[in-house]
This record gives C-alpha cells, structure tokens and sequence, in this order.
C-alpha cells in the first residue's frame, strides 16, 4: 500500500490533540468545578462560622484548588497521555505544541469564569458574607480584563509546570524528580546569592513592593514561557 | 527502490548492556515477517526505535524514505502497537475516535467489525478492561489503522487462543486487500508460521537469522540413526544440536539439502525430518549463537 505522504498541518494537529486531551472529560471538566465548588463551600462556612462583630471583607484562599487542578492536569497530560499520544502517530513536538493549546485554552476559559464569578461575588456584596475568594485583594482587585489576564497567565503557568515534572517523571522517575527539585531550589539560591554579592536586596524588594498586579503578570508570562521551552526541551529527550 | 525500512549499523547502548548491537537490515513493501527472538532479546528496543520512541546509540534508522525522528509525515503512516501500551483514562470508543483522527486510511468500518468479533464494550473504560481486552483494543488500533508501515510487538498478551485466531485471520484478510509492510514480534512461532514471509531472528541485540519462511523450514533438517552413519552424513554442514543414546545419534543439520543428499541418507538408512518453523528457529539461534561463541574463543 502507498500513499502520498500525509499533509500534517500543525495548527490542525494540535486541535486534535487537544481534543485527544479533552476525552477525559472527568479531569477537564469535572475536577475543576468540583475543586471550586468545594473550596468555596468550605471558605463559605468559615467565613459564616466568624463572630458576626468582625467586620471587614474577609479573604479567603480558596481559589488554591483551581491552582492545584491546573498543575495536576498539566502533569496527567503527560504522565497519563504522553504514551499514547506518541502511539498514535505523533510526534513529540505536535504532542506538545497540541497540549500547550490545550494548557492556553483551559486557562482562558477558567479565568473567563473566574471574572464571571469575581463580578457575582463584587454584585452580591461577596456572597453575602463580605467574602472575598475571587476578588483577591492585590492580585484580582483590578479591572475584570486585568483580573482574567492575571488567572489566565497563572493557570497557564501551573498547566505548563505540571507538564514539566510530568516530563521528568516520565525520563528519570524519582531520582529525576529528586534533581529536579534540587535544580528548581539551586537557581533561586544563585539568585540570592547573586543579590546579596551585588548588594542589590533593596532593589530586589523596590521591584517587587512597587510591582502592580498587571507587571507581576508580565513576569509571570515571561516565566511561563521559560517553562514551557524547558518542558518542550525534556520532551525531545523522552522515550516511551 | 528503496526499502521502506532500512536500518544500518543499529546500536543501542544502555548502562551495562547493549540491547541491539550493529544491526542492519532491511523491510521491503508488502511482506510480512515474524520478529522473533527470545525475551529480552532487543525486538522491542529495535521496533520502539523504527517509531522514534526510542533514540538509537549509533547507525542509521530510515522508515519511508527518512528519519522518523520528529517527523510527523512518516509517522502518521507508521502505527507500533505494544504489549505495554498504557491508556488515559478514557473509554474503548474514545481509542478508536482518537486513532481515527490521525491515521490517514483509518478504516472506521474495520474498526467496527473488529469491536464485534473481539467482543469488546466501546463504552467501557479502558482500565476496567482485562489484560486479553485491552491487548484486542491494541489489535484493533493496529489493524484499522492501515498504516503502511504496521509494527505488532507481541501484541496478545492475555489474549486466549480463539482472540489470537481472530486476529491472525483478520490480518491476513486484510493484508490480501491492503498489503503493507508487517513486522510481527512474536515467541508463538509455530502459531503465526502460517502468516509469515520471512523471519529475522534477534539474539541479545544481533540479527542472526533473516531468511525467507520457506527456506527456513527446508533448511533445517533432523537426521537420525547409527551414529558412524550420521557422523558421515553430517561431516562438513552446519550442525546446531547433537543428541546420541547408545548406538543412536540424532543431529540437526543447518543447511539446505540437496536430492542427491537425500538419496544418500537413504543409503546410509538415516531418517530425515523436516523441522517446524519454531523447532528450526531454536536451533539456528542456538546455532548461531555457538558459532559466535567459538569464533570469540579462537
């Protein structure tokens, strides 16, 4: 049998390994509004448990587990897709490029989300509660395009990390993980270091006291984009 | 023209071993050949290789031309189906809807008929399947994708003998309508000599056996009787086993015989007996694999 070779478009390869992810629909759907719904309702009858003389809006974390879902499925992409995706005819780098798609389109959709439940929650008077878990004092305070551009950069960056550790694992399993995180803890150490040969601590700390919540997704991005050429990088290297 | 696979020089080295060691050989189109060798012999390192899911050492991999390394226009025409596949957390339907997308001459309909003769639920979760289903979900992948480089790298496992029937019966059916180069992985040998065109053997990580099925079975021959006889007999050929009770010798002869050989044995009142495929694949490993070991000592 012979047939021309295939046309791979890589646009049209990365949709369908988007697709290919979003078959569990159980992690891409489900996870993420259990996650939510349950860290609101356990924020919910905190915040309801407070003496009802505390007065003031009372910030809660409970936006955590969407961060927690979003590094997890990030990291299930590969631990639990990356075999079969390659048997199905792809390469590494489709594989990737479809699953940072995925990574980009989950992101925006949840922090459209977020921005809709942050104006219920600011339309409510938090729930009712002076409850603050989607309008994050500092990080979400801003405008709603602000608020949606800091989740969606966040949520990215957790996908794309967990991807990562989920390539390490694949590679180099524990001991692989182990110097992964031993690397992760270097790098910020030189960084310290470096700060305090230069003595340039007190710029480090007038950075970040006068970074706006929209600067510090600007470093955020720049930091998701190094992770995902450090996970695409792993990834030329993995056998499966 | 060119082989659709071609491998030269194949090494892959891991800590403390090598698991394929100067491999070369080539596939040509339409054939079907058994991959066999023993366990842990290299036969999955050297078809996760041809499928770039594994990177070579040292030599040269082409699959359809070029590299598979990254290369999506030959890989979407080559499907590797393994005995350790591991699946998402996703549905049987869901493997074939996924498959379809990417496989060019995906046959949706093969894929159907497939479902129905292996008896396998499309709406069950792969992980609740046993171990003989999932290797049929394997099958089905494989098969219905019509890739025209097809690696099978022993893909029952678990499956009972009427499965494994089914999907000897469905390949060559659909091989006589869409041929396309197999390469099977298999210890059932004397079960798939039916199917095959050709054997290469692998041991410990060197090709040392790659001949036509046919002349395999012919080439390997058992000769029995009074040992002064088969000495005689057996004097100048290849001999990959040699078993002597009493007065009795039974030898394995490794080299093809001619009508005036048999005409001799007769002679000599030797008895021959052909070998089955799997019997003649022993030996000439084990053959090969002595003639190595002398040459190493000389």
């Amino acid at each position: 049998m012979s047939t021309a070779a295939p046309t791979v478009h890589p646009l049209d390869t990365a949709v369908k390994v988007a697709r290919l992810h979003l078959l569990d629909r159980v992690a891409y759907l489900l996870a993420p509004a259990a996650g939510l719904l349950f860290a609101f309702t356990v924020d919910a009858i905190i915040v309801g448990m407070l003496p009802s003389g505390d007065r003031g809006d009372h910030s809660v974390g409970g936006l955590a587990a969407i961060c927690v879902v979003a590094f997890v499925i990030g990291l299930q992409s590969i631990t639990k897709g990356l075999s079969f995706g390659l048997s199905l005819g792809l390469s590494r780098r489709g594989y990737y490029l479809g699953t940072a798609l995925l990574a980009i389109t989950f992101a925006a959709v949840s922090g459209a989300i977020l921005t809709v439940l942050r104006a219920v929650e600011g339309a409510t008077g938090g729930w009712g509660l002076s409850m603050r878990m989607f309008r994050l004092p500092y990080i979400l305070d801003g405008s709603w395009y602000e608020a949606w551009l800091t989740s969606f950069v966040v949520l990215t960056l957790l996908y794309v990390y967990g991807c990562w550790w989920g390539l390490v694992y694949r590679r180099w399993t524990l001991i692989g993980m182990i110097a992964f995180a031993a690397g992760q803890v270097t790098v910020v150490l030189a960084g310290a270091l470096a700060a305090t040969w230069t003595h340039s601590w007190s710029d480090v700390g007038h950075f970040f006291t006068t970074l706006s919540a929209v600067g510090l997704t600007g470093v955020l991005a720049a930091v998701t984009v190094a992770l995902m050429a450090g996970g695409f990088t792993t990834l030329r290297r993995v056998t499966i | 023209m060119t082989p659709t696979i071609a491998v030269s020089g194949l090494t892959r080295r891991y800590r403390g071993h090598v698991a394929l060691d100067d491999v070369t050989v080539d596939f040509e189109d339409a054939t079907i050949t058994g991959l066999l060798g023993r366990n842990g012999a290299g036969k999955t390192t050297f078809l996760r290789i041809l499928a770039a899911q594994e990177f070579p050492s040292a030599g040269d991999v082409r699959v359809l031309g070029a590299s598979p390394i990254e290369n999506d226009a030959v890989l979407r025409r080559m499907v590797l189906i393994r005995e350790d596949q591991s699946y998402p957390d996703i549905r049987v339907g869901h493997v074939l809807r996924a498959a379809s997308w990417f496989y060019p001459n995906w046959s949706g309909e093969l894929a159907a008929t497939l479902l129905r003769a292996f008896d396998l639920p499309a709406g069950r979760p792969v992980k609740k399947l046993s171990r003989g289903m999932r290797s049929a979900v394997g099958i089905v992948v494989g098969l219905a994708a019509r890739a025209e480089v097809t690696l099978f790298d022993e893909p029952y496992a678990g499956l009972d003998a009427v499965a494994r029937q089914i999907f000897y019966d469905q390949l060559i059916a659909d091989y006589a309508e869409h041929p396309r180069t197999v390469l099977l992985s298999t210890h059932l040998i004397d079960e798939v000599a039916g199917l095959l065109e050709r054997v290469v053997m692998i041991d410990r990580g060197r090709v040392v056996l790659d001949a036509d099925a046919d002349t395999v079975r012919g080439a390997t021959t058992a000769v029995s009787g009074a040992v002064p006889a088969v000495d005689t007999f057996a004097a100048g050929r290849p001999v990959w086993d040699r078993r002597t009770l009493a007065s009795h010798a039974s030898v394995v002869v490794g080299s093809p015989l001619t009508d005036g050989d048999r005409a001799w044995a007769r002679e000599l009142n030797l008895t021959l007996t052909p070998l089955s495929l799997q019997q003649a694949v022993v030996h000439a490993s084990a053959g090969a694999a002595g003639e190595r070991a002398e040459g190493s000592h000389a």
